[in-house]
């Protein structure tokens, strides 16, 4: 018994047999193509994910915002309480916060000559290159004498210079923001967009002093970056923070706090969360329609071994061993489940490819995701093979040539 | 070639009762025979070649085939005899359908352990003068050209013995007549022939004539003169 010959023999039949073939395999297809999509988008966010979480929070910092509750979901109450005092006073107080930089935030609108554009302005100090990480790709940041003086100075995203200056060079140009005139001393790092859609080229960092006198007119802050000493217990330096800003705030025990710590350690929870979701859940679902695909293969396949049973007879007449039957019927389901499952992987990655465009994840791995859609179609039409090829082996070669 | 010894043969009906389609049936065919069995339907002639091809085994008695017992053979050795020394030809042909004459031809040799099955199946068709028709389906060849075909597909192997159950059943005249001439053709070369039928002018192409009646063999003579089909169909 020569084995590829069958197998060879086998896959013909398949296409002998269009309209059943055809359906089998758009079983696979789209279970498989579903998971080449979700795996590969979830794939990308997920690497989005940490690289923006890595953005925000590097390896060891806390960020205190204004207002208190909870920081993920649910109603914030509207804290004005805030101030940069409050932050010099924990930097001094707190021997493990090692820098931080207090932030004033307003969108507004921003013009040169006839380009305008409306953008996010960020008030920070002169450490904010440090500890919100993010360099200036042209150009510096302002020193502490900028912010001490109120400078008009500003680092503008690429973003705002596509906006305002076309492919001219915006290095010492001024630009309003708002009505008032500032210098252009800097490009910041490309970061791209952030899971809330943000664009997050669209901003512009000024000095928090400058922001906060000729802006914003209000001396509290949206919120600080601390950046902790890498022997720092979080969970100490968070009390320590909260027993300070209470106390600064006049807060009585029985009332809730008026602004809120996010940490580390629970982002990384967060992340967890969605991570599951992107890379165990979204799969799941994917993997269920797989599974409808492969019930739908074997049932029809089950139909295909009655309707063929005078092919099995005869087979079995001219010396087929009833290894030979159940072999032909799995190969036949297995490599039409396969092929619906190539095909599925093609059209999953065009999708994926396409989805991660729309959302601006970056580029999709598709080898991942490819290798499983392999890997579970072919393990999917083994299973859907079984009991057909077993019903066909089982046949009587007598009963069947009836 | 073929003994049979004392075969009976029991079924049970789906409602339970048993039902013996062959009784101590004996019968012994020689090389180069070429028998005709005729019945009636229900007079357990095809009972009896399923046990002869291997495809049924008896309930009573013993099978030896070229002095072989094939009550101790595995599923898997029947399987090899059924490929290399048995040729069936059915009624209703048994042909794949949307596959063209030279795979349906060459279906057993998938089940052989030849090396080489290069030029076998043509050679079949060739020999059944349908060395023009290679690559027409079954739905292109008139009916008796199929059954050329599925006589060809049980040539492919050179078995020695053919077990044909009426293979004219479903022919008009003319190709059952064609049929026929094959089959001498056939037997001329040496090949053992078993064919099946209920048609007495069929049978009176053979050597030999079996009826088979409930079960049993009544009468088994040799016919003096067989009847020559004509050639020239080919």
């Amino acid at each position: 018994m020569n084995t590829m010959r069958l197998i060879n023999h086998s896959a013909e039949m398949m296409g002998r047999h269009k309209v059943r073939t055809g359906f089998m395999m758009i079983g696979s297809f789209i279970g498989v193509a579903a998971l080449t999509l979700v795996v590969s988008v979830g794939i990308a966010a997920e690497r989005k994910l940490v690289k923006l979480a890595h953005q925000m929070f590097g390896e060891s910092s806390l960020m205190i915002i204004d207002g208190g509750g909870h920081m993920m979901g649910g109603p914030r109450n509207p804290g004005t309480r805030l101030k940069i005092d409050d932050l010099e006073a924990i930097g001094k107080q707190v021997p493990e916060i090692e820098s931080w930089d207090a932030q004033q935030g307003l969108t507004t609108s921003v013009r040169r000559g006839d380009s305008t554009d409306i953008a996010q302005v960020l008030g920070e100090s002169e450490r904010s290159e440090h500890v919100w990480g993010r360099p200036a790709v042209q150009g510096a940041y302002f020193d502490d004498s900028a912010v001490k003086s109120s400078e008009r100075v500003a680092l503008i995203g690429q973003t705002v210079v596509n906006q305002l200056f076309g492919n001219e060079d915006p290095m010492g140009q001024e630009i309003q923001i708002g009505s008032v005139p500032f210098r252009v001393i800097g490009i910041l790092e490309t970061w791209g967009t952030d899971p809330h859609g943000m664009d997050r080229d669209n901003e512009i960092v000024v000095p928090i002093s400058t922001l906060m006198r000729r802006l914003t007119n209000v001396d509290t802050i949206t919120g600080a970056k601390l950046l902790m000493a890498p022997s720092a217990q979080e969970v100490q330096v968070v009390k320590a923070i909260n027993t300070i800003l209470r106390e600064r705030h006049g807060l009585a025990a029985n009332q809730p706090n008026d602004f809120s710590i996010l940490t580390a350690s629970q982002v990384q929870e967060v992340m967890t969360s969605i991570k599951k979701i992107l890379t165990l859940y979204l799969p799941l679902v994917a993997a269920i329609s797989l599974l409808a695909g492969g019930i739908v293969s074997s049932t029809l396949m089950v139909a295909s071994v009655s309707e063929r049973a005078a092919e099995i007879g005869l087979r079995r007449a001219v010396g087929a061993r009833t290894e030979d039957i159940r072999l032909q019927f799995l190969v036949e389901t297995t490599a039409t489940t396969l092929a619906g499952g190539v095909a599925g992987i093609l059209f999953g990655y065009v999708l994926a490819h396409m989805g991660a465009a729309h959302m601006h994840l970056g580029s999709v791995a598709p080898w991942g995701a490819a290798l499983l859609g392999i890997v579970s179609s072919t393990v999917v039409g083994l299973a859907a093979g079984l009991l057909p090829a077993q019903r066909a082996a089982r046949m009587s070669p007598v009963d069947a040539l009836r | 070639m073929i003994e049979l010894n004392g075969i009976t043969k029991t079924y049970t009906r789906p409602g339970g009762e048993p039902v013996n389609a062959l009784i101590d049936v004996s019968l012994q065919i020689d090389d180069g025979e070429f028998v005709a069995i005729v019945g009636t339907s229900g007079s357990g002639k095809s009972t009896l070649m399923n046990i002869l091809g291997l495809l049924d085994v008896p309930s009573e008695g013993s099978y030896r085939l070229r002095g072989e017992d094939t009550a101790g053979l595995a599923a898997a050795a029947q399987a090899q005899w059924r490929n290399k020394r048995i040729g069936f030809v059915f009624q209703t042909f048994h042909l794949l359908p949307r596959t063209s004459a030279l795979d349906n031809v060459e279906l057993p040799l998938l089940y052989s352990d030849r090396a080489s099955i290069r030029g076998l199946g043509r050679k079949a068709l060739e020999s059944v003068g349908l060395g023009d028709r290679i690559a027409h389906r079954p739905s292109e060849l008139s009916g008796g050209q199929q059954q050329r075909v599925a006589i060809a597909r049980a040539l492919v192997n050179e078995p020695d013995l053919l077990l044909a159950d009426e293979p004219t059943g479903n022919l008009d005249r003319q190709s059952a007549n064609e049929v026929m001439a094959i089959f001498q053709a056939l037997n001329k070369s040496g090949r053992t022939i078993v064919l099946v039928t209920h048609d007495a002018d069929i049978a009176s192409h053979c050597q030999r004539i079996a009826r088979i009646e409930r079960g049993g063999i009544v009468a088994d003579q040799r016919v003096a003169e067989p009847k020559i089909a004509l050639q020239d169909a080919l």
